[in-house]
């Protein structure tokens, strides 16, 4: 019976013989041409991954990295992670930080798309400029924010108490109370011009007629705006909102160049914390389990927002 | 000509105009403020009230002129040039070739591509570089440029290959059948047709990897301990932890890190826009 069953196919002449063959040809160059792109993305992170993973998982002093397997297994690095109560410090900031930068950084985008996307002269000049944050490496830009938040010569402090708002100079990066807020800040400039560019290439996307249409109906700008533009928005800012905020939880750029995560841990954020304690205290084992710890996070996270991420990449 | 004449400017777009002005004035304020710091002599700066303008007379481009004699910033420059193209090159051609199969073939690889994009946004970069260093100090490439432009591209790869997926979608693949019927081989049908058609989604891909490798700080950092192989970026930061800043130096070294990625947008940021609404990231 078996027999066949699988012997069927072959009784055939040769035509669907030869068609299978042409499918199996292009199913393998399919994949030679993917070889690269998961040789890059398997060799370059998905090891790194597994070398993390096992290294949160050795106890022992490390000191040679290159032979893990010398250290014992043990749970100990997530038993220390977990019960110390600075883990859900960490988590709280770096939720804090992501929270703080997300939120302005998703109302600056979309309101410079809205301008960007009606018609008015030098719009060509406009909006290269309005997007430039972007470009700038975010090293210069912790640079320069650095310079003005400076406590005693920023011009933060200077332009703030010349319109009265301060009296006093306020140490920004020196202060736990305002440490958080002086690292946001830099964060927001350099994310919202990705928002503005997914944004105003959604806008662009939506027909004119929709808009005609909504007018002749007596569409009030607020009715247009809620009926036509917002529908088109959600999906595409919903997954911009989600890419860019993994990608600030997990930022070090901004935080470790301005206070390295002081002071009195303030600004110390899960990514900071990873790398305090591999380079600063050199216990890799806990500084890995606090990378696994934060990847679940994220990843529940992700999962969290997964319904409207999947709309978004249909 | 008559047509771009009658067609005029209502007073609501001046109106609009002026909004945008009053609105760059705000977010190109921190550009204003470095290339202001970077002109003026640092004992100027350092007071509680900072002129605001440049003052006339002691304005000078000596900033930049000291910061290039006291440090290699020329190299480093040089060395985040290599990186960033090597880093872009290498990705566009990764990425074509895997968006095009992603785009065209359906497979299992097409769904979990778009996972291991998000998955990849998600890994704290903290963490991969212990991970990293030890695998490029056993093959023996600490500061070896190569290790910083490998592991960008990584960093890079899953996004524009998604990217690239999104413009050979648009692509109608009866141009590529047609071509193929003439007795193009699969190759040279991507190569001779499908390549000019993803100009577009080039210039995206190369502008995405440029500033993402020219602006990587945390893997130059650890790969690269040697200063005469350091990135532009990392040259920076180790001005900022110094003890007495020399802000206008730095400033003008910001300002010198900055003007190739400003150079490079300005060319290819209409394409962006474009690149955007048809490739990935459409509704």
């Amino acid at each position: 019976m078996t027999d066949v069953l699988t012997h069927a196919p072959t009784t055939q002449p040769s035509p669907p013989k030869r068609r299978r063959s042409r499918a199996q040809r292009d199913r393998i160059f399919a994949w030679s041409m993917l070889t690269p792109t998961i040789a890059a993305v398997g060799l370059l992170m998905a090891y790194p991954i597994y070398i993390a993973i096992n290294l949160s998982f050795r106890g022992g002093e490390i000191a040679d990295l290159q032979n893990l397997g010398q250290y014992p297994l043990t749970l100990g690095n997530y038993a220390d992670v977990i019960t110390d109560p600075q883990l859900l410090g960490d988590i709280w900031r770096s939720i804090v930080y992501t929270v703080g930068v997300v939120v302005p950084a998703f109302a600056i985008g979309l309101g410079l798309a809205l301008l960007l996307n009606k018609t008015f002269p030098g719009k060509r000049i406009v909006r290269p400029l309005a997007l430039l944050p972007w470009a700038v490496p975010g090293v210069a830009v912790s640079a320069a924010f650095s310079w003005m938040l400076d406590g005693s010569f920023g011009v933060v402090n200077y332009l703030l108490r010349s319109v009265g708002l301060i009296e006093q100079n306020v140490a920004w990066l020196a202060s736990s109370d305002t440490a958080m807020t002086a690292v946001i800040i830099p964060t927001v400039w350099k994310f919202y011009p990705f928002f503005t560019l997914v944004l105003v290439a959604a806008l662009q996307a939506i027909p004119g007629d929709l808009y005609e249409a909504a007018r002749l109906d007596g569409a009030s700008a607020w009715q247009q705006f809620r009926y036509v533009t917002w529908p088109a928005l959600r999906a595409p800012a919903a997954l911009a909102i989600v890419i860019t905020g993994v990608g600030v939880f997990r930022e070090f750029d901004f935080i470790f160049p301005l206070t390295g995560g002081g002071p009195d841990d303030a600004t110390t954020t899960l990514a900071v914390r990873i790398y305090n304690e591999a380079f600063e205290y050199f216990t890799f084992g806990a500084s890995a389990a606090i990378g696994v710890v934060t990847m679940v996070i994220a990843g529940a996270l992700l999962l969290m927002a997964g319904r409207s991420v999947r709309e978004g990449m249909n | 000509m008559s047509k771009v004449l009658s067609r005029g400017r209502t007073p609501q777009q001046w109106g609009l105009l002026a909004i945008s002005l009053a609105v760059l004035v705000v977010l190109l304020f921190p550009v204003y403020w470095m290339i202001m710091t970077s002109v003026v002599p640092s004992k100027e700066l350092l007071t509680s009230s900072p002129p605001l303008v440049p003052p006339a007379d002691s304005a000078s481009l000596d900033a930049y002129g000291e910061v290039l004699e006291s440090r290699p910033i020329g190299l480093w420059l040089w060395n985040s040039t290599l990186v960033t193209l090597g880093t872009a090159l290498i990705s566009i051609v990764i990425s074509t070739l895997g968006g095009y199969s992603l785009s065209r073939f359906r497979t299992k690889a097409q769904q979990a591509m778009g996972f291991t994009l998000l998955f990849s946004r998600m890994l704290p970069g903290t963490l991969l570089i212990i991970p990293v260093f030890v695998i490029f100090a056993s093959a023996g490439m600490i500061n070896n440029l190569w290790a910083v432009i490998l592991v960008n591209v990584a960093a890079t790869v899953p996004f524009t290959t998604w990217l690239m997926k999104g413009f050979v979608d648009a692509i109608p693949a009866e141009i590529e059948e047609a071509a193929m019927i003439d007795g193009c081989g699969r190759l040279r049908t991507l190569w001779q047709v499908i390549v000019p058609l993803l100009r577009p989604g080039l210039a995206t891909t190369f502008t995405y990897a440029c500033i993402l490798a020219w602006g990587d700080f945390l893997f130059a950092r650890t790969l690269m301990p040697n200063p005469s192989d350091w990135t532009i970026t990392v040259g920076i930061a180790s001005f900022i932890g110094e003890f007495s800043v020399d802000w206008s130096g730095l400033m003008a070294a910001g300002i010198m890190s900055m003007v190739p990625m400003l150079i490079l947008f300005v060319f290819l940021e209409p394409f962006l826009v474009k690149g955007m609404a048809s490739g990935s990231v459409k509704g």
